[in-house]
């Protein structure tokens, strides 16, 4: 079978939300097993107490990555049909910007404080109320931004296009960062005092 | 160290959550085409809110009516199932591992009203960020990140990047 | 360092190592001649001059109207905010950087519908998504909008309405000097909007 699936119409489209709640369902039990549930163990990172987001992320994003690229090459997949978010060059970067900001005042990010909720964390159900907030005060002073949100559109571009890279070359230099961050971190932990929380 | 896997102290390996977590993204592009998300549900929770309570307004806002369509409502929207199954699945884990627990988890150097305002200032920031950026850290960062798309890549740097800088300025409400 | 930790490492090293060395297959975008035969047989491609006109006279920004034809037929005359890419220059890096934008409609014209027919199979070939076809291309387009002629009072009033809208359009383009209208958009019943089928650009990620 030659994926994606529902966009090959092997699978019917009927089927999409009993598969969104299976994924979901396994993304959210991984998220809360590795300790995504815990505000102070996701700030451990940006301290050098506990390196577990960067960990979990890097490792899930070079296996998802390799995964797409074997099935792509042995014909299993067709990559050219997933979806590439547009690259709206000073949007994503203001975007990334204010995330960051509220990542380090709120701890989680909308997935991780989901995790937070199912298993009655407060602050993570204050985080959610004001994700919701902020996306209807987004929508709401659209038209002051709606300039910055539309400008500068590189379409679906990939990284490895933007720095005239070969694809699999990137790939094999991402592995090795991603390696070589690991041992990086559990250098950095062994340094910094442990945090109790 | 293993012999208390109830207590809510277990979390499994962040290597092997990594590839788990990895293989469900895989998953999810092979079966859908797309990556996986979560603030696209709180999207998708507001534009319908806003349908509900004032439609006309919905109907002539710039930004609603992008997401607005006569016959589905955007609440059936894949991630919003995709959401609930993520509540379903942090739950079951929570019960395997012993952590289901009503409170309010904050550094002792912080009161928990304190927390709280923080923790909904940062969502809303995260809320406003995640539109400008087209999706968060799991929808543009990860998921991007398995396709190397430059929007995700960018976006990923820049999160983590002034995370790292605003982290250590608010430093006390952590460690 | 952990022996375990060496052995996961060096395991993802590996796999790398193999995306490293694995040839780099060329068919990433480029369609298979049975899918472009498919494309090719079905006609929504083409869109009629007057809706074009229709959204050209509302300056709608996810339009952009692609003259096909040589320099020097462009330059003799051209259908207003059209843009010239010549044939030969249509698959140059910076025309596919003009066309890649998925979310405005590309329209391609030529004299006839003839060569603007083969950009667009071209252009299909390379990948390129939301393209179109003027029907009847800039002679139409010609005959119907600047020399558009009055239809008798018998004639059914669809018909009147269109040669209102025309010759509105006309005006807004070229400009008269006798009668001052506004243009006034086509009756719905006679504008047929081919819009690509909605799916990959919509949404807005997580």
């Amino acid at each position: 079978m030659t994926g994606p699936l529902i966009p090959m119409e092997i699978i019917p489209e009927a089927w999409n939300n009993v598969i969104a709640l299976l994924l979901g369902m396994g993304f959210g039990f991984v998220l809360e097993a590795s300790g995504f549930s815990s505000s102070r163990k996701i700030m451990g990172t940006f301290f050098g107490y506990d390196f577990v987001v960067l960990r979990v992320f890097f490792t899930a994003a070079i296996t998802a990555m390799s995964g797409i690229i074997y099935f792509d090459f042995m014909g299993w997949m067709d990559a050219s049909m997933l979806y590439i978010n547009p690259y709206y060059v000073t949007s994503a970067i203001a975007g990334g910007v204010i995330m960051g900001f509220g990542f380090a005042l709120g701890g989680f990010c909308p997935g991780t404080s989901f995790c937070g909720v199912a298993i009655g964390k407060f602050d993570a159900m204050f985080f959610s109320a004001g994700l919701f907030l902020g996306i209807l005060l987004f929508s709401e002073m659209y038209p002051l931004f709606a300039g910055i949100y539309n400008s500068e559109n590189l379409g679906d571009i990939k990284i490895y296009e933007m720095l005239g890279m070969k694809r699999n070359l990137f790939a094999f230099l991402l592995i090795v960062a991603a390696v070589g961050m690991f041992y990086g971190a559990a250098f950095v932990e062994k340094k910094v005092t442990k945090v109790e929380y | 160290m293993e012999h208390n896997k109830r207590d809510g102290s277990f979390y499994i390996n962040p290597y092997l959550g990594g590839v788990l977590l990895g293989l469900v993204l895989f998953a999810t592009y092979y079966v859908t085409g797309r990556g996986l998300g979560a603030s696209g549900a709180v999207k998708s929770t507001v534009v319908t809110t806003v349908h509900t309570v004032a439609p006309q307004h919905a109907h002539n806002s710039g930004y609603y009516s992008q997401f607005l369509s006569d016959d589905i409502s955007p609440m059936s929207n894949w991630l919003v199932f995709e959401v609930l199954g993520v509540l379903a699945g942090a739950f079951l884990s929570g019960t395997l591992y012993g952590r289901l627990k009503f409170k309010t988890e904050h550094s002792p150097k912080i009161t928990g009203r304190r927390r709280l305002i923080a923790a909904a200032a940062g969502g809303m920031l995260f809320g406003i960020g995640s539109q400008f950026a087209r999706g968060c850290t799991s929808g543009a960062a990860l998921s991007g990140m398995a396709v190397l798309s430059a929007s995700g890549i960018i976006t990923m740097m820049a999160i983590f990047g002034s995370a790292y800088l605003f982290a250590w300025i608010f430093k006390k409400l952590w460690i | 360092m952990n022996k375990r930790y060496l052995i996961l490492a060096i395991l993802a090293v590996a796999v790398g190592a193999g995306i490293l060395f694995m040839p780099e297959t060329d068919r990433d975008k480029e369609m298979k001649p049975e899918q472009l035969l498919i494309a090719i047989d079905d006609p929504s491609r083409f869109l009629t001059t007057d809706l074009i006109t229709d959204r050209l006279v509302k300056n709608d920004p996810s339009l952009l109207l692609i003259d096909v034809r040589t320099a020097e037929q462009f330059k003799e005359f051209s259908v207003p905010g059209s843009v010239n890419i010549p044939l030969d220059s249509l698959l140059t890096t910076s025309s596919i950087g003009i066309m890649s934008n998925k979310d405005i409609d590309k329209v391609f014209c030529s004299n006839s519908e003839l060569t603007a027919d083969q950009a667009w199979i071209l252009a299909k070939r390379q990948g390129i998504e939301t393209i179109f076809v003027m029907q009847g291309g800039v002679n139409k387009w010609f005959d119907d909008i600047v020399k558009v002629e009055e239809p008798s009072p018998t004639e059914p009033s669809e018909a009147i309405a269109l040669y209102r809208f025309r010759k509105a359009a006309s005006q807004h383009f070229f400009g008269t000097p006798e009668i001052k209208s506004v243009v006034q958009p086509l009756p719905k019943k006679s504008v047929t909007v081919h819009k690509a089928p909605a799916g990959a650009t919509s949404g807005g990620g997580c």
